[in-house]
């Protein structure tokens, strides 16, 4: 079960799915009116952005794992946010369901081959007590399991200084949700504890894998607010600079003391977060906090960011403010050239730059976001907004495919528009 | 002294039952339940958790499942604004999250006022909304809302 999807096979099964919810009549939600609810039901969820970014020297990217092209590859691209998603649900009965989602959108193989983005069967054991087996969403962070399904965001995507902190959305096991009330029951509460792993191939040799996942969150919903605390630690390997710490290890202990500082072996990774997001219906208020510390060259960051918006009937203009801060040095002296044989020292101080251009890429960062969405018609809206984006301390902040002539400290400008739909 | 105060209850009882088959009057938007269950009264909050999938349960512990009008149809505008403060835009955003979190479906949905009504009566776990206009004794109205 918990190698239910592996790459090719995978992709293969996707591609079919996806074939076969085209061609098969759409079924909506509803059951007919003899009062049989339907066993399947298909769902989907779309974007199609194009996002233009004023930074020639690298790419503008909402993630990590979905590499955007947008500032130094092009200057316009649709690869940022465009995505299109398929799910096929399966109700046996009131306790047995299945639910399968394929999301097609840009991948590091950097094409848009579609993936199996959870596949699980859930069974009810109570009404308030429910387990799942499979490929299922991770409640990290408020919007974390949702994320990807931007016509439920008021935004054109996630504050990218929070949510490229976290990039994975899924992981491979069981998880156990549990439905609570307090306050006289005018507090809901769903408690959701996970166990799982995860793995993904980073280039043709490295590979990113997260062992011993476990999650805790709690969403607490009371009226128009709702707030969520989340917990997760997990056992990360991530290969990608496997060389450059094999390397520092030739230097003795000095060397090897920098490998087992920076690299990313098997160390202990943990993410917490706290968020809040009051809606009224006329407008909302949301917010978060958390922090990620990887005990690695991934970094230790503190995220955050505030949210409004005010809904002018089909009209929502939204402002945002969002932060990432280092709670590490990110940069290193590396190991001292002093005392090493000459022809050696010219090898050091490329593996030092090197581990300094790791260590650049920890986001140091903040972000103003201003943009509108427009509910035009039922099930789509249109969405434009434009982000300053300001990495500093020498941090490329959020960007990727950051080239040589990158510098730091000055504000890049980003303008996005998007269509997103439902059905 | 004692005849008054008995009398009082007494009028208050009536006035209070005639206050809620009163208060549906034509017109009104009305959410119902089988005639099967206890004659309750329930608030919006309690309501809206059933029909935005929070809540499986009556207040009394019962199994509850809700039934929608079809989409588009204004009495079903009209329910998600009066009883969650949602417009049809943010009820479909609602669902979308929790869809595609795996959380919940939409509930099922019954084409007409009379349909819901026919639906619900023989049906002690199911909860509807209808125009009250479609009222008859096979269900109790657990909630009025004004339109």
């Amino acid at each position: 079960m918990f190698n239910l999807i592996h790459s090719t096979t995978s992709r293969r099964a996707a591609g079919i799915l996806i074939g076969f919810t085209f061609f098969s009549p759409a079924i909506a939600q509803s059951g007919a009116d003899d009062g049989t609810a339907r066993p399947w039901t298909f769902a989907g969820y779309g974007s199609l952005g194009v996002v233009h970014s004023s930074e020639a020297a690298a790419d503008f990217s909402a993630n990590v794992i979905n590499p955007g092209s947008a500032g130094h590859s092009k200057s316009t691209s649709y690869d940022v946010d465009s995505r299109l998603a398929g799910q096929i649900n399966y109700t046996l009965d009131a306790d047995w369901s299945a639910v399968v989602q394929v999301v097609s959108e840009r991948n590091l193989d950097h094409d848009f081959s579609p993936a199996i983005e959870w596949a699980n069967v859930k069974y009810r054991v109570t009404p308030e007590l429910a387990v799942r087996l499979g490929r299922i969403a991770l409640p990290i962070f408020l919007i974390g399991d949702y994320r990807k399904a931007s016509y439920a965001l008021p935004w054109v995507r996630p504050p990218i200084e929070v949510y490229s902190a976290l990039p994975i959305s899924n992981s491979d096991g069981i998880d156990l949700s549990y439905r609570w009330r307090a306050g006289a029951g005018a507090v809901n509460n769903i408690t959701q504890l996970s166990f799982g792993r995860t793995s993904l191939p980073i280039s043709q040799t490295a590979h990113a894998r997260a062992r011993q996942l476990t999650g805790l969150s709690n969403t607490t919903t009371a009226g128009a607010l709702t707030v969520r605390a989340s917990v997760m630690t997990t056992t990360l390997t991530v290969d990608i600079a496997k060389p450059l710490f094999d390397a520092f290890r030739q230097f003795g202990p000095g060397g090897a003391a920098l490998a087992d500082q920076y690299d990313v072996a098997n160390k202990r990774t943990s993410v917490g977060a706290i968020g809040f997001n009051y809606d009224p219906g006329n407008w909302f208020l949301m917010g978060e906090v958390g922090r990620m510390n990887a005990r690695s060259f991934l970094g230790d960051k503190t995220v955050s960011y505030l949210s409004g918006g005010y809904r002018w009937g089909s009209v929502t203009p939204y402002l945002t403010y969002s932060n990432a801060k280092s709670n590490q040095a990110t940069r290193d002296p590396g190991l001292p050239l002093t005392g090493l044989p000459p022809q050696l020292a010219p090898v050091v101080n490329v593996l030092n730059s090197q581990l300094n251009g790791l260590l650049s890429k920890i986001s140091v960062q903040s972000t103003v976001s201003a943009g509108v969405r427009w509910d035009f018609s039922r099930d789509r809206s249109l969405k434009l907004q434009y982000d300053r984006l300001s990495p500093r301390n020498g941090s490329s902040g959020t960007l990727i495919n950051v080239q040589p002539d990158f510098q730091s400290g000055h504000p890049i400008h980003a303008v996005s528009a998007m269509l997103d739909f439902v059905f | 002294m004692n005849f008054s105060k008995l009398l009082l209850q007494t009028l208050g009882a009536v006035l209070a039952v005639a206050t809620l088959c009163a208060s549906a009057s034509a017109g009104d938007l009305v959410v119902i339940v089988s005639a099967k269950r206890p004659a309750t009264t329930m608030t919006a909050s309690q309501v809206a958790d059933i029909f935005l999938a929070q809540a499986e349960r009556f207040p009394n512990g019962d199994n509850a499942t809700p039934l929608d009008l079809s989409l588009g149809a204004a009495l079903r505008d009209q329910f998600y604004i009066k009883v969650a403060a949602k417009s049809p835009v943010l009820v479909r955003a609602y669902w979308t999250k929790m869809v595609f979190t795996g959380r919940g479906l939409p509930p099922r949905e019954m084409s007409s006022s009379v349909a819901m009504r026919r639906q619900v009566a023989g049906n002690p776990s199911l909860i509807g909304y209808i125009d009250s206009s479609a009222l008859d004794d096979s269900v109790h109205v657990v909630l009025t809302i004004g339109k």
